[in-house]
């Protein structure tokens, strides 16, 4: 007998506009001791499947057909049963980095309440020992803990009662490279140690092909593969899951760096005047050095990555570099000219340089139309000239085409992509001649990735744009930059071009960075050959 | 946190010390000569006003009259009330405790009752009983203070006594004396309780409603916890937060707001004597009064920030 299985799962959401199908005949089965992925973009359903394991659903939710706990039929459990079986026989890991601990409470207190809940005896430290941290984490506040140590606490928590299931529902979704490595290790290790079954549920096909035997990847509800991890991820069947793959992309693969020679060197980007130049900038808070003398070029028409961990500086180094933040020491030099300090300067100068930001949900104001949201720079800066026809001038530029369709538009009304579009088309109204793009995709479903990467590619080669991109995804440098620049505790500890710093990093930190990327099952590049 | 209370707490004595000063400013300006209200009815002579404006020292200019104020007013005079002939600071001291009484009561039970009608609102939201509760109180809270109590004292008849806080021959034994002020105090209890509680309410409805979506709450459900428990130990803490500062920043204006409902039930407190004072106008009276129910709001302010604190560990820790 399976320790889960899905029969023709579906479930329905009664909304004001009708039922809709949030999940379409779904059948999967677990045996303990392996692991199952559930890939797919927001909105595919995938969590949907996990809640409905333990009859989390909202109560606007109906299910059909049956989920199957040790044989079992968790839809027609009494509630007492129900509650009995929730965390005890099957557990979650949330998203913890984000609000599934109570804030409130110690988290100790958080993992000892459902062993009192359930009667199991257990010590928190040993829990806590288990997931690698110190037993004195249990007296801290959540906000006390970084997104990597909450997450372990959820981990923690999830095994308190020793469950044969567990459900990890976008573990490391938010974390850097580095920790969401430590995160799935101690997963993997639990899983053969205690022989859970564990299904887990990313956006990411590269963290699960890294963790999971077996791979089922949903769209709009349905799964439309399923499959051997391995065999899923590198010889993907369906066009979907191709995309999805695709949009992960492998350091040092060259089918998925998308600068081609001519886009890079076309008479050796040496030629090229320097833009943006920062000499020893320093900035230091109180005591702390968030940027340790910092020497950064990026020349005309350039895409230059900035890489590190969250809390390397890249952010503070990024306002710095817009006169956002004064420095400490050193200075930025634009064209050759240093940053203007007034406030009138700092604003001439900020039409040359423009800010992209991570989320564009949070960017962009909710209430503003497209055309509002795109025409305020125009206004703020007292730009000359027909202001709807630069607005649609911009939204083509950023391939919201026909513009006219869209000026009405409010951000709710379009998707992730489409609004990382206004985004850019904000900045692009007021013709910057560089971009700093904070984490542009990072935020973004795997299929829209692509396709903003590919954005930034084709204004570089039509406008000429440059572009500083922040990310702590190697694979978003691969695939897009020229030179990688890799930052690590307020310092550049390397820098050069893509392929010199992704194929044969000299720094011990770059290949720690690269070591944590989880990869496909394709075959690993030779990291060790070209000097 | 000592420097953090220090810091408080000398905020506060800034503001304590611009209420004084406005105080005194706020009744040079408005209208009414105190000596022609004190006299008025009565025949006096140019030579009597004169010295009697002498002898309450509103001939000096006012920049004499304000250093005067003030250097009393730090060792707590308020000088001598107009009407009452007594100290401003005995005066306040005795009707203080009444208003303390009455308020304090009702705010407590406002607070219980907003509190659990808005908890029970928000966990059955848009149910039949969340409608009726919202929707009364809101009607309550838009009525005028006055006229409710008004009609609460015609309602009832003559079960509750409309006036004052004791009969005259009740026996002087504690117990007695505590039932008589108890029958006394319900009429204007109700109407502040009646008046308060909708902002509780709305204001716990409101926080709780926010946290129900919380991912933490999924997370408490998914461990087995039955409803109630998911409620009372992680939706509730959570909530409370907003509500408790709210709940101590009222406080002190609950203190101001009595003055209404003491009016109405001449419930013998700080309240009404605020009111009497308005009437002549007593001008040390009214500073003494204002200067007491402002300090009693910036007391309370520092005491909700105190309170967060220590039921907050996200604010503690920054």
């Amino acid at each position: 007998m399976s320790l889960l299985e899905l029969r023709d799962l579906s479930v329905h959401y009664q909304g004001a506009r009708g039922e809709v199908t949030a999940v379409r005949s779904v059948s999967l089965a677990l045996e303990a001791g392996r692991t199952l992925g559930l890939a797919g973009e927001s909105g595919c359903g995938k969590s949907t499947v996990a809640m409905s394991v333990l009859r989390l659903l909202p109560r606007n939710a109906r299910v059909e057909g049956q989920v199957l706990l040790d044989g079992e039929d968790v839809q027609t459990m009494s509630w007492g049963r129900l509650r009995a079986v929730r965390w005890a026989a099957a557990s979650v890991v949330f998203q913890g980095a984000m609000h599934a601990l109570n804030p409130v409470h110690r988290v100790g207190e958080q993992i000892a309440e459902p062993m009192r809940l359930h009667g199991v005896t257990g010590s928190v430290s040993e829990l806590l020992d288990q997931v690698e941290l110190p037993a004195r984490a249990a007296r801290a506040y959540p906000h006390e803990l970084s997104g990597g140590q909450k997450q372990r606490v959820m981990i923690a928590m999830a095994l308190a009662c020793a469950p044969r299931l567990v459900i990890a529902d976008e573990p490391t979704t938010a974390l850097d490279v580095v920790v969401q490595a430590q995160v799935l290790d101690v997963l993997k290790r639990l899983v053969s140690e205690r022989d859970i079954g564990l299904v887990m549920i990313s956006h990411d096909l590269s963290v699960l092909a890294s963790t999971c035997d077996r791979l089922a990847v949903m769209r709009n509800g349905e799964i439309v593969e399923e499959g051997p991890a391995r065999e899923v991820i590198a010889s993907p069947t369906h066009p979907h899951t191709q995309a999805l793959a695709a949009a992960f992309p492998t350091v040092g693969d060259p089918a998925s760096r998308h600068v081609t020679p001519a886009d890079a060197e076309p008479s050796g980007a040496a030629d090229r005047p320097v833009l943006l130049r920062a000499e020893g900038l320093r900035v230091d808070y109180g005591s702390t050095k968030a940027v340790a003398g910092v020497d950064l070029e990026v020349r005309a028409g350039e895409i230059v990555a900035l890489v590190g961990q969250s809390g390397s500086g890249k952010t503070t180094l990024a306002r710095t570099l817009l006169g956002l933040q004064r420095p400490t020491a050193g200075r930025v030099l634009f064209e050759g000219a240093e940053l203007p300090r007034s406030a009138s300067g700092l604003r001439a100068y900020r039409r040359q340089v423009q800010l992209v930001l991570q989320d564009p949900t949070s960017a962009l104001n909710p209430r503003h139309s497209v055309y509002e949201a795109v025409a305020e720079g125009l206004r703020i800066h007292r730009v000359d000239g027909d202001e709807a026809e630069r607005v649609a001038e911009a939204l083509s530029h950023a391939e919201l085409r026909p513009p006219e369709l869209f000026f009405s538009s409010l951000p709710h009304e379009l998707s992730g992509g489409q609004r990382q579009r206004v985004v850019i088309a904000g900045a692009l109204a007021l013709g910057p001649r560089l971009l700093i793009a904070d984490e542009p995709v990072a935020s973004l479903d795997a299929s829209v990735r692509g396709e903003i990467l590919a954005l930034l590619l084709r204004l570089r080669r039509d406008l000429g744009l440059a572009a500083l991109v922040i990310t702590h995804d190697l694979g978003l440098a691969w695939t897009i930059a020229d030179r990688v620049a890799v930052m690590y505790r307020g310092e550049l500890v390397e820098q050069g071009t893509v392929e010199q710093v992704l194929l044969s990093p000299q720094h011990e930190y770059t290949r720690t960075l690269l070591a944590a990327v989880p990869h496909h099952g394709v075959p690993e590049p030779d990291r060790t050959g070209t000097p | 946190m000592i420097r953090h209370l220090a810091g408080k707490v000398g905020g506060a004595l800034v503001s304590l010390l611009f209420v004084v000063a406005l105080g005194f400013l706020l009744f040079r300006v408005i209208p009414g000569d105190p000596v022609v209200a004190m006299t008025r009815g009565r025949p006096v002579t140019g030579d009597q006003l004169a010295e009697l404006r002498a002898r309450l020292g509103v001939d000096k200019p006012l920049d004499e009259q304000f250093v005067d104020y003030l250097t009393a007013a730090l060792r707590g005079d308020f000088g001598t009330s107009y009407v009452y002939s007594r100290p401003v600071m005995e005066l306040i001291g005795e009707r203080m405790w009444p208003t303390i009484l009455l308020t304090g009561t009702a705010t407590v039970l406002a607070v219980v009752l907003g509190l659990w009608l808005g908890i029970r609102g928000a966990w059955r939201r848009g149910s039949r009983s969340d409608r009726i509760s919202t929707g009364a109180a809101l009607a309550q809270w838009a009525m005028p203070t006055f006229w409710l109590g008004m009609l609460l004292s015609l309602a009832t008849g003559d079960l509750f006594p409309s006036g004052g806080m004791r009969y005259p021959d009740t026996p002087p034994d504690f117990l007695s004396q505590a039932l008589d002020v108890a029958h006394h105090m319900v009429l204007p209890c109700l109407t502040m309780i009646a008046v308060v509680y909708a902002q509780y309410l709305l204001v716990m409805r409101s926080s709780l409603l926010e946290e129900m979506h919380a991912d933490y709450l999924t997370t408490a459900r998914a461990k087995g916890l039955r409803d109630d428990l998911v409620r009372r130990r992680h939706a509730v803490p959570n909530a409370l937060l907003p509500t408790v500062t709210l709940v101590f920043l009222h406080l002190g204006l609950v203190v101001s707001g009595a003055i209404t409902v003491e009016t109405v039930f001449s419930w013998p407190g700080l309240g009404l004597l605020t009111y009497e004072a308005l009437t002549g106008p007593d001008l040390p009276l009214l500073q003494g009064t204002f200067v007491v129910l402002a300090g009693a709001v910036i007391t309370m302010n520092v005491f909700a920030d105190l309170l967060y604190r220590v039921l907050d560990p996200r604010v503690r820790a920054s």
